[in-house]
């Protein structure tokens, strides 16, 4: 996820754990509402919410998920050239659930910590 | 977009080297399946770009996008070998995940660093057993320094006998289970650490 927020350079490592973490999430919630090819995933991320993934990235781990059982891949026949459709299986939702549950109660913690610290939204 | 000539050949020679190292380490039905996928990636997108005078410029930006096909090689292989390695504990896809790992982080550096060295001193001790047959003079624990191991010349002669022959045995498959064990913790160590959300 490229950083778009004002106030300049983030470290880079930081940058690139919070990116790696959020990945997974992110393209799981992105077929959560129906089957989508790779491309498509990518512009939905990109263009609607602002998180530009690395291209070359997002094939392996949708590979990775497919085979994992989280997400169920098929080529349709779609003009002008057949695409592969990636969407959720029943334990890819069950394991979406958990992970968006986990990540609130994270980002509730971080929200605590930043609003002890006098840290103003 | 569309495609000259010149452009079809640059795409071609991308998925050429793209399935050359997929293949490397994955079944080729499944590395063609990828390839597949990336080729109409990269369809789309020449198709979403607008016709522009400089079609290799364009074209160069939008590969740069998706990454070299060795490092889009790489993102599969990394996942690929790490998950056979801790699912099947083969000694390649072991040693192929632990090369990768270590150009990823100083602690998987360190980590796999530690698994080669007991490997090595492993394998060490069971040559040691095995040379002592061949060369019974020169294998064994010596006084003189005192040494152990396979000397050329022998600094003396060595202690005991052949009792180094099934303690060197023991010791080394001994390390070499124990090491094994500790790559294979070490690598699901680090999947379910890539794969925490945060």
């Amino acid at each position: 996820m490229r950083d778009k927020t004002p106030g300049g350079a983030q470290p880079e490592g930081w940058h690139e754990q919070l990116r790696r973490g959020g990945l997974e999430l992110a393209v799981m919630l992105a077929v959560s509402n129906g089957p989508k090819y790779g491309l498509e995933i990518i512009h939905h991320l990109d263009s609607q919410r602002d998180l530009a993934l690395p291209e070359g990235t997002v094939y392996p781990l949708l590979s990775r998920l497919a085979r994992e059982g989280d997400l169920k891949a098929e080529w349709r026949q779609t003009e002008p050239h057949p695409r592969k459709y990636y969407q959720l299986t029943a334990q890819g939702r069950r394991r979406l659930a958990v992970m968006c549950h986990d990540w609130r109660a994270f980002s509730q913690k971080i929200e605590l910590l930043m609003s002890e610290a006098g840290i103003q939204p | 977009m569309i495609l000259s000539e010149t452009g079809e050949s640059r795409v071609r020679g991308y998925l050429f080297v793209l399935e050359r190292s997929l293949r490397t380490f994955l079944p080729a039905a499944t590395a063609a399946d990828a390839v597949r996928e990336v080729e109409s990636h990269i369809r789309d997108r020449v198709a979403e770009v607008e016709p522009v005078p400089d079609e290799r410029a364009a074209l160069e930006r939008l590969l740069d996008e998706l990454g070299p096909p060795l490092r889009v090689a790489r993102a599969y292989s990394i996942e690929m070998s790490a998950e056979e390695a801790v699912a099947t504990g083969r000694v390649a896809p072991m040693v192929r995940s632990l090369f990768q790992l270590a150009a990823l982080g100083v602690g998987t550096f360190f980590g796999s660093v530690a698994v080669f060295v007991g490997y090595a001193v492993g394998l060490a001790f069971i040559a040691i057993a095995v040379m002592k047959p061949i060369f019974p003079d020169n294998v064994g624990l010596f006084l003189e320094g005192p040494s152990f191991g396979a000397l050329f010349p022998a600094p003396g002669r060595p202690l005991g006998g052949y009792w180094v022959m099934p303690i060197c045995v023991a010791i080394g498959v001994g390390l070499l289970i124990v090491t094994h064990r500790g790559a294979r913790r070490l690598i699901e160590v680090w999947l379910r650490r890539r794969r925490r959300p945060v």
